[in-house]
């Protein structure tokens, strides 16, 4: 090899070698910037509240000041009432915007004994303050017996409204805010839309499977079948949620179901996932030897009998990863799901309403006028852990099902 | 005796028929989905150009024109086309070669060991659903735009741009590009190589000339793949094209607006003529993409025979 030669390969392959570091730079990127946005957010709060605050007004039936001892364990940013039991922090929430914590009510404090005073069905029910609401504006009675305001609505901070708490001869009436920023109910949004996608793309898509490799024999059908689920593979999931508006709306609109829903979206991505669990069942059945179909057949099983005993159980792990496939594309997916199950973020979502799954929630919080990056990058987050693992579960069970038939 | 097993002999092959049936039908669901998505679409897509429409509007005003108001009822298509061919050819010419060559450094010129990792790292940008990639372009890409904008002296509507889509594109195609000439590699025949070591050709060389020609089927199948994903692709790039309302885009720091984003672009009504002609849209995508690929099948079979 000439000198000549030998300098120009070691150019070509540093070139081979820039290219994959790119590729590595920009998982590190991604990564490194979800997880450095994600993870203040990121807590087990967040997974359990509701997105949106509720507001209550309550009044107080014990409304008199006692004494209360300071518990040892507040830390030094929370400031304690020793009048009327209620220890409140100074926050900054997801939106960057100034809160007032109510962190911990003392036993006996007339903070537990408050009772709903916004007008509704729940009117003069007892109401409980729960700890991390926000503390918006306290009515009382001042020394003087004069009725003051004291809150975040007046710009005040933790220290001055507890000071002027301690001040107070009678408390009245408080306008407390719950947390908002959760993701409950997507989280559940999500896992009905799982459940119903699997329900019916699963049966749907192994049979199907079955009939291309096992009944089908080659000609026009097969050929015509396997073509259309190529191509169906290839359509993008912005079409699949057209598809979804013309041709399966007027389906959930039988069941009485108005607009946009959980069901509809469910019904558009087992279309998506369709070519998913087909191919990939088709995969686990192919690798299944020839020797047991014909050892079946020829005890006198029929077809049928073949297929459910002997083939379906061999070809277990493909179904399994075909499952597990199918669950983290319906995780990722977002595209079809805003045209078929909508944009709002539905704390208590049902199958009849529209919801968002936790991709579409991402895409509602990103894409309204304040693009809110700590929440989006904390469920990017949540997203990336679970496609994770089901795609690295998956190539556990494809190695293992190439290993079962090696030997 | 005889009776009973005759019968039930009948019995298994009516049980039989009746599964061999459901496969079948279930096969046959699962393929007339695409007639269903083709036909509904294409009906609620042409519906807004025909007379009895309420609001119908010209199809050849959409087909030309360079404006996109819905407040104004102007839906010009043509300059959509064209954003989105540009962004999705410059996403190409971008991401094609690093992934060819990312390929061809794992399979063939990096240790065993930095290759399998460098095959997780695929499978994991894979992996990445589309709309975390959105999350991290209109983070951090939109920085970078913006501020390559200012040290040319361009002004930038805060990052969201032609470019910003240019390089979301190249992202997010580089995985599944790589992934397939990855296997196109491997499959490369080994006698090959070795007639062109054989011949004195150096390492690098045959790599380069032989295993990377001999590959091309399977690369460009990648190429078409990845195409299609650069059309397709909807709501990470909807986060950082901007929607521009006249075209077409040819300045990389302007904002732009491809189909896609058109498509998602104001989804708060869910009737009228603003909402019908979305259809209309993916009517349009769905040809181009359908187009794109024939074009590329030609140019593939045309390059084959040169070196056949």
């Amino acid at each position: 090899m000439t000198k000549r030669r030998k300098i120009i390969d070691g150019i070509y392959n540093a070139i081979t070698m820039l290219a994959s570091g790119t590729t590595v730079i920009a998982l590190v990127l991604i990564f490194g910037f979800v997880a450095i946005r994600g993870v203040g957010t990121l807590s087990f709060d967040m997974l359990t509240n509701n997105y949106w605050s509720q507001n209550y007004l309550v009044h107080f039936e014990n409304n008199q000041p006692s004494l209360f001892e300071t518990p040892d364990d507040l830390g030094d940013d929370v400031y304690f009432s020793t009048q009327y039991g209620v220890a409140l922090k100074d926050s900054i929430n997801h939106e960057k915007k100034k809160e007032v914590l109510i962190v911990y009510i003392a036993e006996d404090s007339p903070f537990l004994t408050s009772v709903d005073a916004s007008q509704g069905s729940n009117y003069l029910q007892p109401l409980s303050i729960d700890d991390n609401s926000i503390f918006n504006r306290l009515e009382y009675l001042n020394e003087e017996g004069v009725v003051s305001l004291t809150g975040l609505t007046m710009q005040e901070n933790a220290e001055t409204i507890v000071q002027n708490l301690d001040s107070a001869s009678e408390i009245t009436s408080l306008y407390f805010q719950t947390q908002g920023g959760g993701i409950w109910g997507s989280l559940l949004a999500t896992l009905m839309l799982i459940a119903i996608s699997i329900v019916i793309a699963l049966p749907l898509g192994i049979f199907a499977a079955i009939y291309l490799t096992e009944i089908a024999k080659p000609g026009f059908l097969r050929n015509t079948i396997e073509r259309a689920i190529e191509m169906l593979a290839g359509v993008p999931s912005i079409i699949f949620g057209l598809m979804g508006i013309a041709v399966l709306f007027p389906i959930t609109a039988l069941f009485n179901i108005s607009g946009l829903s959980v069901l509809l979206g469910g019904m558009t991505m087992s279309i998506v996932l369709l070519p998913v669990i087909i191919r990939s069942v088709q995969e686990s059945l192919v690798v299944v030897p020839r020797d047991y179909r014909y050892a079946s057949l020829s005890l006198g099983a029929t077809q049928t009998q073949t297929i459910f005993r002997v083939i379906l159980p061999s070809a277990l792990p493909g179904i399994l990863s075909a499952l597990l496939l199918a669950v983290s594309r319906i995780i990722g997916e977002s595209a079809a799901l805003i045209y078929t199950m909508g944009t709002f973020i539905n704390d208590a979502p049902k199958l009849s309403t529209g919801a968002t799954t936790l991709a579409v929630h991402i895409w509602t919080i990103m894409s309204g006028e304040q693009p809110n990056f700590e929440l989006a990058s904390a469920i990017s987050i949540i997203i990336l852990i679970i496609v994770f693992i089901l795609n690295f579960s998956v190539k556990f069970l494809s190695r293992r099902l190439e290993r079962k038939w090696q030997g | 005796m005889n009776s009973s097993v005759t019968r039930y002999q009948k019995r298994k092959k009516i049980v039989d028929l009746f599964f061999i049936g459901l496969f079948r039908l279930a096969g046959i669901i699962a393929a007339s989905a695409i007639v269903l998505i083709f036909v509904f679409i294409f009906k609620r897509g042409i519906s807004v150009f025909l007379p009895n429409y309420p609001d119908q509007i010209s199809l050849w005003k959409f087909l030309t024109g360079f404006q996109w108001q819905s407040s104004t009822q102007t839906y010009g298509v043509l300059f959509i086309i064209i954003n989105t061919l540009i962004s999705a050819f410059f996403a190409m010419l971008l991401a094609f070669p690093i992934s060819v060559l990312t390929a061809l450094f794992i399979v063939k010129i990096a240790p065993k060991k930095l290759g399998e990792i460098l095959t997780t790292v695929i499978e994991l940008l894979a992996a990445i659903p589309s709309v975390v990639y959105g999350v991290f372009a209109s983070g951090v890409i939109v920085g970078w735009v913006d501020s390559l904008a200012k040290v040319m002296g361009y002004s930038t509507f805060g990052g969201r741009s032609l470019l910003a889509v240019i390089i979301l594109l190249a992202l997010m195609t580089l995985p599944t590009m790589t992934s397939l000439s990855i296997v196109a590699i491997k499959t490369v025949k080994p006698q090959l190589e070795l007639a062109s070591l054989a011949l004195g050709a150096s390492k690098t060389q045959t790599n380069f000339k032989v295993v990377l020609t001999s590959a091309k089927s399977g690369i460009f199948a990648g190429l078409i793949l990845g195409l299609a994903r650069a059309f397709g692709e909807a709501t990470a790039v909807s986060m950082v094209a901007g929607n521009k309302s006249v075209g077409p885009t040819l300045n990389p720091f302007d904002i732009t607006r491809t189909l896609t984003s058109t498509m998602l672009s104001g989804l708060k009504e869910t009737t009228g003529l603003d909402y019908d002609v979305r259809f209309s849209v993916g009517i349009v995508l769905m040809i181009t993409i359908l187009i794109s690929n024939l074009l590329i099948h030609h140019v593939k079979k045309k390059i084959g025979s040169e070196h056949a």
